[in-house]
């Protein structure tokens, strides 16, 4: 079963001060699986960042349809959809437990469900005991921790996540794709994961849909069967992601 | 001795200037009539505090009641102000309209304010209040409104995608957001007010520390007049640096919070 349908969906923009529009969705489709991690990889600019903002309601489209399918098949069953943003997006005035517990209010979660979600979703990223800290006082990775168990405290059916890593440094980024792999086989929401690094895309993905710029569309989808736990060293991946490289660039430079 | 000691001993070192040149003043002038010492306000002041006043109410009285109509004037327009500010920010059709007429309030001289609204609602406590609002709402709601323009959308939309609602936003993302913006104004809010309020007292409302001075003045009672007005920049100085500061700290604790 599907859990996001993403039918020839197109969005232009209004070029800044001209009357020209550019194409920055060009009639995407694409469905992603329930359970599926699945990867767009595309270099920036190429509308990916669009495509989740769209996913997530928070920007409009021209035409086209994009179905989110609950996982609860309840009357009115609404999607949980969380999102992790390429950067923290903590409010720095309130305390980590209190950034969780904005997002928890504002999806109507029941208040005597908090201390669990937040101990629960804490723990899993690492930052139990953290609870009255200020997001100033964290590393940016540990930032980003806050920000990965608050969108995971909602209890997604689907987790968005746009670039998640990119402002880490290496070392922080690889450790967190680490610890994201361990706490996806806990909580077992359906990823769309937005990236431009291939390897980061092959080592996590079951599935990737590759963009070019212009025009904005998908070129290639690979599905990827290696098997987990992987190791971005593993053979395969680096082969797959060698190939993948080569013919990303034979399209982008073309 | 550290900084801090500095700072105080420099704060003392001023204010004892100031009463110096005071007191030299008043010996060079020799004429209590016309400048009382210091000495003799201060004593002023001290049997003020103990004895009930010319209208047979205590100072406390007087004290107290400028004190509520400052707070009370002073809130409604910081809580006008601020919601004003923040629907031009976030309406389109507030901000084209508002930005229109708030420059042609903020240029209304306040004096004349305080006159018209005398006229308008006599000597009542409506007619300070309105003053108050016309004159500090504007200047309130044009910080506010610029605090607006500076919120960064990224939270917006970090809000948005997780559907959180109006209140959720404007407690969590708006407000704490404008605060900066909200307190520097509050400051110069706070002055306007309780010059309009002291100008209100003088002209034409009964009671208070304005209404005071002026009838000290009118009696042509130079320390009564010094003493009252002490009275009132010494309640003015403990409402900014006692309340206001100790508030500001609260809020913004999170900018320098540190674990444990």
């Amino acid at each position: 079963m599907p859990a996001i349908t993403i039918d020839k969906v197109t969005k232009r923009f209004l070029a800044p001060g001209g009357q020209t529009r550019f194409i920055v969705l060009d009639d995407i489709s694409l469905i992603v699986g329930d359970g599926e991690f699945v990867s767009i990889v595309g270099p920036s600019g190429c509308g990916k960042s669009t495509l989740l903002n769209i996913i997530a309601g928070i920007e409009s489209y021209d035409t086209g349809t994009v179905t989110i399918h609950p996982r609860v098949a309840a009357a009115n069953a609404q999607p949980r959809i969380g999102y992790v943003f390429q950067s923290p997006r903590l409010l720095n005035w309130l305390t980590v437990e209190k950034n969780i517990h904005f997002v928890l209010e504002a999806q109507n979660v029941p208040r005597s469900k908090w201390p669990d979600l937040v101990a629960k979703n804490l723990a899993m990223v690492g930052l139990a005991g953290q609870e009255r800290n200020y997001p100033l006082n964290l590393s940016g990775g540990m930032q980003q921790r806050v920000a990965i168990a608050r969108a995971l405290a909602i209890e997604p059916d689907i987790l968005l996540m746009d670039e998640p890593f990119s402002h880490l440094d290496a070392i922080t980024a690889r450790k967190l794709r680490f610890d994201l792999m361990d706490i996806l086989q806990r909580a077992k929401p359906t990823i769309l994961f937005v990236t431009h690094d291939l390897s980061e895309a092959v080592f996590l993905s079951n599935k990737i849909h590759m963009m070019s710029t212009r025009p904005a569309r998908i070129f290639k989808r690979v599905m990827i069967d290696i098997p987990r736990p992987r190791q971005p060293e593993d053979a395969r991946v680096v082969e797959l992601e060698k190939n993948l490289l080569r013919e990303f660039f034979s399209v982008v430079e073309a | 001795m550290t900084r801090r000691w500095q700072i105080a001993a420099l704060r003392a070192g001023s204010i004892l200037a100031l009463l110096l040149i005071w007191w030299a003043a008043s010996k060079f002038m020799n004429d209590p009539q016309i400048l009382p010492g210091p000495l003799a306000i201060g004593r002023t002041i001290v049997a003020d505090l103990q004895t009930p006043g010319p209208d047979g109410e205590s100072a406390y009285f007087d004290i107290g009641i400028t004190l509520a109509r400052i707070v009370i004037a002073f809130a409604a327009s910081m809580i006008a102000g601020t919601a004003i500010g923040l629907a031009m920010g976030l309406n389109r059709l507030c901000e084209r309209s508002l930005l229109t007429i708030l420059p042609l309030l903020l240029t209304m001289p306040t004096i004349l304010m305080v006159f018209l609204a005398t006229l308008w609602f006599g000597y009542s406590e409506a007619g300070g209040l309105v003053a108050v609002m016309v004159v500090v709402t504007p200047y309130v709601a044009v910080n506010t409104f610029e605090g607006t323009k500076a919120m960064d959308k990224t939270l917006g939309d970090m809000a948005s995608a997780f559907k959180a609602r109006r209140g959720l936003l404007l407690r969590h993302i708006y407000l704490p957001q404008l605060m900066p913006y909200i307190f520097s104004a509050l400051h110069y809010a706070f002055g306007l007010t309780w010059k309009i309020v002291a100008l209100a007292e003088t002209f034409g409302l009964k009671h208070g520390i304005g209404y005071m001075f002026f009838f000290w003045f009118q009696q042509f009672d130079i320390a009564q007049t010094l003493a009252w007005i002490i009275m009132f920049i010494v309640l003015m100085l403990i409402l900014e640096h006692g309340v206001f500061a100790r508030l500001e700290g609260a809020v913004f604790a999170w900018r320098t919070a540190h674990a444990h």
